[in-house]
């Protein structure tokens, strides 16, 4: 994070291969401690929030080494770098790592594969959020006939918008299929019904319909640019900020 | 033997002075061999460009002779008979070697930090290889120039950017457009910045090149030098929607481009991205058009701001550049003392 802001300062005029190595080098020892975890605990370990919250990082952060193979693109790192290191201190909170699953009922496969489609879906929105906001700093230089703009070595903004747009998508059919699980997840509860408004379920119906607005305001009516790129920050940042909420007060998820 | 440079440049000489004084490639391996057989060098490069004409010689003479014999020689060459002040520069070791590395480099150049030079100094020193008139010492002097010229390029920010408005707008529209090849562009008018950035963009791959004045004559002459099409000035709007990137270089008096007429080819272009380059005075495009979604608008003003930006970014890695050029210089000059103490009989620097 300290190397980002390095980068900010220096108006993205630097390469940052550096950036990407020490992400690189993060995500090694992030990956090794999942599997210890992992192991240890015989199954994946995205079954409660800390997990669930590790996981997305771990996502993010592999999404980003990819996509960061493109040099230009490594920039994405900078601005994904606080993100995840405000993500990695939230995940640190106490109560957020309980020893077993919400439903240790549900067949440990099923709430393994529901936890990591949502994670993974999150973990998309969450580098789309971090595309967009890069295509809002250079549209802003450009905007205002900013040096940085030229000087900086940033992406074309349409090459960002292309790629926060793919990763949405990504992100919207990865969380279509995680609902898609959650609802044969319910099919192993005893009384399925009773959970029919909890709060969780109506969020993950809201984020769904945020994210499907998205997809047809994008793709049908062309309103790609600015008003998108907002959206999918918007969006993103509303489920960083209600996620932890509605899993506490859903007694789905938190009986 | 020590390596010498005598000639004159932009700083030196206006350019009245230097067209009389510049070769023509054709005549430049007889201007050497004539050289080499004078007895004033052993080895020569001769280096001839719009901004300077400069004779490299490694040669046997002391330093004040071989001045007076190259000025000579170059004044008879050229059949130059006038008077002359301070035009004519001539350096011995070590600012010879720091000279053409500065050359090479493109601190002398009247545009800073550009490359051409580089392109024309490697011909120029081919020219004179080809045909046998350099040897150990010239070709190590060029070969290292060549290679601190890399250097230089890779390790600062010297040749970083664009320091004309018609480069700087080719810049931007790589910073919108994800491909330039598949990008259209209008010239609205017939000026010569406007042909310079239209050209600018087709060397960067743009697809299409549409050109429209209110002459026709004009409008289809630069459409055939620039290999695009002739539209004729009333049409343009109809066709507006379809142009991602627009030059207006018109004399208009008013603005022919506002938001009204703007917006209904926006929904058109389904909010496409947009690039208005606006290098008209008075301007052609209405300023408040920047404010619509999309569209990137750019005046003379903005473009001169952004090229200054560049051309004071070179500016500051001078001192870098110039920095390494002496590193550079002594670590040559410094060899070859090396080599001389070790084998007296050897040259300044290299093998013979």
């Amino acid at each position: 994070m300290v190397y980002s802001v390095f980068l900010w300062r220096k108006g993205f005029r630097r390469d940052n291969h550096v950036n990407y190595l020490l992400l690189l080098l993060a995500f090694g020892f992030h990956t090794i401690a999942m599997m210890l975890r992992g192991f240890s605990l015989r199954h994946c370990p995205v079954t409660n929030l800390y997990e669930a919250t590790t996981f997305v990082m771990w996502t993010i952060v592999a999404a980003y080494l990819l996509v960061g193979l493109w040099s230009r693109l490594r920039f994405l790192g900078a601005f994904a770098s606080p993100g995840l290191f405000a993500m990695g201190v939230f995940a640190l909170m106490p109560s957020l790592d309980t020893p077993h699953g919400a439903r240790p009922e549900v067949p440990v496969a099923w709430t393994s594969l529901h936890a990591a489609l949502m994670s993974l879906s999150y973990g998309a929105f969450g580098l789309s959020s971090v595309a967009a906001l890069m295509y809002l700093t250079q549209e802003r230089n450009l905007k205002f006939h900013k040096l940085q703009a030229v000087f900086s070595l940033m992406p074309p903004i349409q090459r960002l918008e292309a790629v926060a747009g793919r990763l949405l998508l990504a992100g919207f059919v990865l969380l279509t299929l995680g609902l898609g699980s959650g609802v044969i997840d319910l099919t192993h509860l005893n009384n399925p019904q009773v959970y029919r408004g909890d709060l969780k379920i109506v969020w993950s119906a809201v984020v769904w319909l945020l994210y499907l607005g998205l997809v047809i305001m994008r793709w049908k009516f062309a309103q790609g640019g600015r008003r998108f790129a907002l959206g999918a920050i918007g969006s993103f940042i509303f489920v960083v900020l209600t996620f932890w909420g509605t899993n506490v007060l859903s007694p789905l998820h938190n009986p | 033997m020590p390596l010498v440079v005598i000639g004159l440049s932009h700083r030196s000489s206006p350019v009245a002075v230097r067209e009389r004084f510049a070769f023509e490639e054709t005549q430049v391996p007889a201007a050497l061999k004539s050289l080499r057989e004078s007895g004033a060098a052993a080895e020569a490069v001769i280096l001839s460009t719009c901004n300077r004409v400069e004779i490299y010689a490694v040669t046997p003479l002391e330093a004040p002779k071989a001045f007076a014999t190259l000025q000579e020689f170059l004044l008879t060459c050229r059949d130059y008979r006038e008077p002359l002040a301070n035009e004519i520069y001539s350096l011995s070791e070590p600012q010879s070697v720091q000279h053409l590395f500065r050359v090479a480099c493109g601190l002398d150049s009247m545009v800073l930090g550009e490359t051409e030079i580089l392109g024309q100094l490697k011909k120029a020193y081919d020219v004179a290889l080809q045909h046998g008139h350099t040897g150990g010492r010239l070709n190590k002097a060029f070969q290292r120039a060549f290679n601190v010229a890399k250097h230089i390029r890779t390790e600062t920010n010297i040749q970083r950017g664009s320091v004309s408005v018609a480069s700087v707008a080719v810049e931007l529209a790589e910073k919108i457009f994800s491909d330039l090849a598949a990008r259209s562009v209008l010239v609205l008018g017939a000026g010569d910045t406007g042909e310079k950035t239209a050209r600018a963009l087709l060397s960067r791959g743009a697809h299409s090149i549409a050109v429209s004045n209110r002459s026709p004559e004009k409008a289809l002459a630069l459409a055939a030098e620039l290999g695009g099409r002739a539209v004729p000035f009333e049409d343009w709007p109809r066709e507006f929607a379809r142009f991602d990137i627009v030059v207006s270089t018109t004399a208009a008096p008013h603005y022919i481009l506002d938001r009204v007429k703007l917006e209904p080819a926006m929904k058109l272009r389904r909010n496409r991205p947009l690039l208005l380059v606006d290098i008209a005075v008075p301007r052609n495009i209405e300023p408040e058009v920047n404010f619509l979604e999309n569209v990137y608008l750019y005046d003379i003003d903005d473009l001169q701001t952004m090229a200054d930006g560049y051309l004071r970014q070179r500016q500051e890695e001078v001192a870098r550049c110039e920095k390494i050029i002496r590193e550079k210089v002594e670590a040559l000059l410094n060899h070859a003392g090396g080599r001389e103490s070790a084998a007296e009989a050897r040259p300044a620097f290299g093998h013979q």
